[in-house]
């Protein structure tokens, strides 16, 4: 691995830089289900005894930063992918809580040069501290021309 | 058929066909609903002036369109993970489809691997992932 990334990576992997408290709107839930193309009970009707968020409903959650304050730039960023890992459901109707870090940094290198990854991970939690559920962003910037 | 235990999968399988709706209608409404701001997702217009080729739909309401499908093919699973590549912007008013296939099944954990692809009329790969789903035994 290049020095500068094995750099970046030991001064930012795993530090969470942000927190933030997401009230869980069912109104909005719903909606984002049907938008969908949902067809499950479970997120379209808040009287249903399992009614959750749908499950990538968290990756339209945000902190109030993408990356720590004094991030490296490399180039131009461009969105890379999403991902999200669910351990259990999003219950509308409470707060949850959203810790940021960077997960992951790591580069590709093809014809026109450098490309260094970075994966943005906010982690939620519920009130009793119980992780429901991960939302990564993958971001890619290619590093411009010497 | 609509899947209700893991053995009712079998490896390899194609999901049904969906059609999302991906018209400008819906992909402005889903921007409205999470507050993103962008003309891109509202005007096809300024989207051009953005360099697009018409206004897009948001990247994550693409990885909503996934889980629908999964759960209209098995309304009992639960989404363990999706991973998605925005390969390129998926275009509103556009038609597109999704195709799913099987590529795993762990019986004795309950989970089903399935690949998902994005494709617009032109049969161009728009977006693409892999979720993991646990289904009843």
């Amino acid at each position: 691995m290049d020095a500068d990334i094995e750099a970046v990576r030991g001064k930012y992997l795993n530090l969470d830089f942000d927190e933030n408290e997401f009230f869980i709107d069912p109104a909005i839930t719903t909606e984002y289900a049907r938008l969908c193309g949902e067809t499950a009970e479970r997120f379209l009707d808040p009287e249903h005894p399992d009614f959750q968020a749908s499950p990538t409903y968290i990756a339209s959650l945000s902190g109030r930063r993408m990356l720590p304050k004094d991030f490296p730039r490399f180039g131009i960023g461009m969105d890379a992918g999403k991902a999200i890992e669910c351990f259990q459901p999003v219950r509308p109707g409470k707060p949850i809580t959203g810790r940021s870090h960077i997960h992951d940094i790591f580069t590709k290198t093809g014809r026109s040069g450098r490309m260094v990854f970075v994966v943005m991970r906010i982690e939620f939690y519920d009130q009793d501290g119980n992780h429901l559920a991960n939302a990564d962003s993958r971001s890619v910037q290619r590093e411009k021309s010497q | 058929m609509t899947i209700a235990t893991i053995g009712d999968v079998e490896f390899g399988i194609e999901l049904p066909t969906f059609e999302p709706d991906t018209s400008l209608a819906t992909g402005t409404r889903f921007a409205d609903l999470i507050s993103w701001d962008g003309v891109r997702f509202r005007d096809h217009e300024g989207a051009k002036k953005e360099g697009f080729q018409g206004a897009i739909i948001p990247g994550i309401l693409n990885q909503g369109y996934l889980v629908a499908m999964i759960h209209n093919w098995a309304p009992p699973a639960e989404v363990v993970s999706v991973d998605t590549v925005f390969r390129a912007p998926v275009i509103a008013d556009d038609s597109h489809s999704i195709t799913g296939v099987v590529t795993d099944i762990d019986e004795e954990d309950g989970k089903v691997e399935i690949d998902l692809t994005v494709t617009n009329d032109k049969d161009e790969t728009r977006v693409f992932g892999t979720a993991v789903i646990r289904l009843p035994t």
